[in-house]
């Protein structure tokens, strides 16, 4: 399975790699927003994670997901926020946006690659 | 069975009917004894004289008239006549007229009471409280009515005589009256008088009597009179007359009097009515121009002279002067002169006729007026508020002198010497609301609007205007008055307030964004923590356990930073720990914070000034904590000011335990029910206009903390929308 994971912060991407690497998974990490357009260009791809909070003055999850929407080869590969904005009310705006799933940081794994594992079976 | 003919005479007899029979020319055949009373006691023996030998002269025509119209045909006539008796006055009697063998039978009744009720109701039907009576001349009795009684507030049981009823007449009067009674027996005309008369209750009465005589045989034998209380009628008519006096004298005021002056001859003649008004001996003909100008009111006569000149040049032929005369008690009166010119070949006035007025009432009304007005002018000036007042075409009356000012210098118009409508005076922008509120004002409605007005310094002035309508004695509206009160005060303070209750509302979005953004900095690092022990804990990589512990380091620092940079407070318990206390020179150390600003002061264009303290105060404070404390409050006053002042002070002479240091402004000010938020961390003053006042939120507060840290304290006074004063009291070191 090819993943896409956006974010900015090294540590969370590098331990984001390390642990899905670990069931069967091909993680590209990408910095931000650009290099995140560059990739789904080149790769085939079966799913996208992406930080809402890429750093000051970068694009932010939200808008990249409205850039990818607007790509063909994109359009039924799904896209799950993994963010740290995990207010009350925060699930819900992702949500609302078109995310197909939410995670909130720190990120429970069993949760995360449970939902994995059933778009692999799907 | 008919009766017998004695038995007949004996009915005859018995009844009350006066029973004759006469022949139509009036001659008497028989009558029945009750008939005696019509004819004169002398007479015992009446058959054979004539029936209108009795009735009185009135109805001997009628009488003649009815016999003449009996016939076989038309047999039963009923008719009244009137007969003069000798012992009971005048007798009306109601007949049936009955017509047999050239006969004339009649058959009388008594109708007299009912006779003299119409008579006096046809003479005194229209007239209300009248009365009547009768005088018998022969007898000298008199009859009154009920009314005469009640007008003269007697009575109605006192037998009357002709004595009594002639004595509420007063003296003067009284002789007249008989007179005219008198007079009418002896003339036998009637008569009608309107005179004075003094009740029995001693009430004076205005009556007027009228009076009719009833004659017989060329002689009065009863007098029918009517009398008629028109008191209330008089005294009108007295008023009436009074009037017309009044009316007649002011006429006569006004024409005053004529004089005719001789220009060449230094002559001036005067009418006598002209003389007697200024007191001239009426022998003199003439006043010559010297004591004529003796009579002018001292203050008047270089005015007069120079208008006589004047008017002597003008074209034309009219003169007019005016002023003022003293009377012959020294009294000075208003006149005014019309005349007309007369004018030789060469256009030179050589004569004047005119006419010399008495204004003198009309000055002291135009003076009233004027005083009037003087009085409202004084009341409009005085006022609060901006006045005018505006007739019904919106042309300005009267302003007061602020308005007036405004006028004069915006519009270069001074509607106090030309006419000028209120329109025309006014900004641009304000007239068609004007037009609108006007035209309501009109109707009747008195309305209040607010204005804004941007005045010539660029602040916003607000303004409540209110129109009122004024009525004259009539109802109509004759003019508005327009006022403009100055609300700016209120409308700041309002503005204030709504801006305070919007900085609330923004202050619960700012809290839970500041949440937010904590939560998401925290979560950041911690969901790298997290991944790297679950990592560690499950010895998946043991070969990079180094590299791994390495990333939760990084991700541990990563936390407490953040954790340093957002939240100064948990700083604060550490800090005692390493508070480094040494003497400090107050004066230097605020000097040098207030430099720092200086700058900042200039851009705002504040006028901001440092008063340094005479002595040197010195305190034992960490320095640190010391400066970003005074500096966030130097800062805030600057912040939130946006014209105006920042003023600083040290002062340390009137205590002596503390040093004093004021920070005051004349910025936008804290709300009282604020003033214990503003001290809490994460709150800014100014949540609602964040985007002008940016900052970390958390200055104010670390103030406080670190002032109260080295032993001082902050007080606050603050006027929302005035300014604001912060103390901050330092503990001296002696």
């Amino acid at each position: 399975m090819n993943i896409l994971y956006v974010e900015d912060n090294k540590i969370n991407a590098m331990v984001m790699d390390k642990m899905l690497s670990k069931h069967d998974s091909n993680v590209v990490i990408a910095e931000n927003g650009s290099q995140a357009l560059k990739v789904v260009r080149e790769k085939n791809l079966d799913l996208i994670l992406v930080d809402i909070n890429l750093g000051l003055n970068q694009m932010d999850g939200c808008e990249l997901l409205q850039r990818f929407r607007k790509l063909d080869i994109l359009k039924s590969i799904p896209v799950f926020a993994v963010t740290a904005y995990a207010m009350p009310g925060d699930r819900q705006r992702f949500m609302n946006i078109g995310f197909d799933n939410y995670f909130s940081k720190p990120v429970n794994f069993d949760e995360l690659l449970s939902a994995i594992s059933t778009l692999s079976v799907s | 069975m008919p009766f017998t003919l004695d038995q007949f005479e004996i009915l005859a007899e018995k009844t009350l009917h006066f029973l004759l029979v006469f022949e139509k020319d009036g001659r008497i055949i028989a009558y029945n004894s009750r008939c005696e009373i019509l004819f004169p006691s002398d007479v015992s023996y009446m058959e054979g004289g004539y029936i209108t030998d009795f009735i009185i002269d009135d109805d001997v025509p009628v009488f003649k008239k009815v016999i003449s119209e009996l016939s076989p045909e038309n047999f039963l006539i009923s008719k009244s006549f009137s007969f003069a008796t000798e012992n009971h006055g005048v007798l009306s009697l109601k007949f049936d007229l009955t017509f047999q063998n050239n006969l004339v039978y009649a058959a009388g009744t008594d109708t007299t009471e009912e006779y003299k009720e119409h008579r006096a109701l046809m003479t005194i039907s229209k007239l209300t409280k009248t009365g009547a009576w009768y005088f018998n001349p022969k007898n000298n009795e008199m009859y009154w009515s009920k009314g005469c009684y009640i007008i003269k507030g007697l009575d109605p049981d006192t037998p009357m005589t002709r004595a009594l009823g002639a004595s509420f007449y007063p003296k003067e009067s009284r002789k007249r009256v008989e007179k005219y009674l008198d007079d009418l027996i002896k003339n036998k005309k009637a008569y009608e008088y309107t005179e004075k008369i003094v009740t029995e209750q001693g009430e004076e009465k205005w009556v007027k009597v009228v009076a009719h005589p009833v004659i017989h045989k060329n002689e009065v034998i009863y007098v029918n009179g009517t009398i008629a209380d028109i008191t209330d009628r008089h005294h009108y008519i007295e008023k009436l007359k009074y009037n017309e006096e009044t009316k007649h004298l002011a006429l006569k005021g006004i024409q005053s009097g004529l004089f005719d002056h001789h220009i060449a001859k230094n002559e001036v003649f005067y009418s006598s009515d002209f003389k007697k008004m200024l007191g001239l001996p009426l022998d003199q003909d003439f006043v010559p121009e010297e004591i004529f100008r003796k009579m002018i009111h001292p203050e008047d006569v270089d005015g007069a002279f120079k208008r006589h000149q004047d008017n002597l040049k003008k074209e034309g032929n009219h003169y007019h002067n005016h002023y003022r005369l003293s009377d012959k008690k020294g009294n000075y009166k208003h006149y005014e002169v019309h005349g007309f010119r007369r004018k030789n070949e060469k256009g030179e006035t050589i004569r004047m006729i005119g006419n010399l007025i008495d204004v003198h009432q009309r000055k002291l009304n135009e003076r009233t007026i004027i005083e009037g007005k003087n009085r409202l002018q004084a009341i409009v000036n005085n006022g609060f508020a901006y006045t005018v007042l505006l007739d019904t075409k919106g042309k300005i009356l009267i302003t007061d002198k602020k308005s007036l000012k405004i006028i004069k210098k915006d519009f270069k118009v001074d509607p106090t010497k030309t006419d000028c409508l209120f329109i025309d005076v006014m900004p641009a922008n304000f007239k068609n609301s004007f037009i609108h509120t006007f035209n309501e004002a009109l109707k009747g409605n008195t309305i209040k609007k607010e204005i804004e007005r941007v005045m010539h310094d660029g602040n916003t002035q607000w303004l409540e205007s209110k129109y009122t309508p004024i009525f004259d004695d009539d109802y109509k509206i004759n003019s508005v008055l327009v006022s403009f009160h100055d609300i700016s005060e209120r409308k700041l303070a309002q503005q204030a307030i709504t801006l305070a209750h919007l900085r609330e509302q923004e202050l619960s979005n700012l809290k839970s964004n500041i949440l937010s953004n904590f939560s998401h900095e925290i979560r950041t690092p911690l969901n790298g923590i997290m991944t790297i022990s679950n990592l560690i804990l499950k010895d998946k990589y043991p070969e990079e356990q180094n590299q791994l512990l390495k990333y939760l380091e990084e991700s541990k620092d990563r936390l407490l930073d953040t954790m340093n940079k957002l939240s100064n407070f948990s700083e604060i318990d550490a800090i005692h720990d390493t508070l480094n206390f040494e003497e400090v020179d107050i004066n230097y150390t605020v000097e040098s914070s207030f430099r720092e600003y200086q700058h900042m002061a200039d851009i705002k264009k504040l006028d901001y000034n440092l008063e340094l303290d005479t002595e040197s105060p010195q305190a034992k404070i960490d320095i640190n904590l010391f400066r970003p404390a005074l500096n966030n409050i130097i800062h805030n006053a600057i912040k939130y000011t946006e014209k105006g002042a920042v003023s600083i002070r040290i002062n340390s002479n009137t205590s002596k335990k503390n040093i004093y240091i004021y920070i005051k402004d004349t910025g936008i000010g804290i709300d009282k029910k604020d003033f214990f938020k503003i001290f809490e961390p994460l709150m800014q003053g100014s949540t609602g206009i964040s985007r002008e006042y940016e900052g970390t939120g958390v200055g104010l507060s670390l103030s406080k903390r670190y002032i109260e840290i080295l032993g001082g304290k902050i007080k606050l006074k603050s006027k929302l929308g005035k300014g604001t004063e912060f103390i901050i009291i330092i503990p001296k070191h002696v």
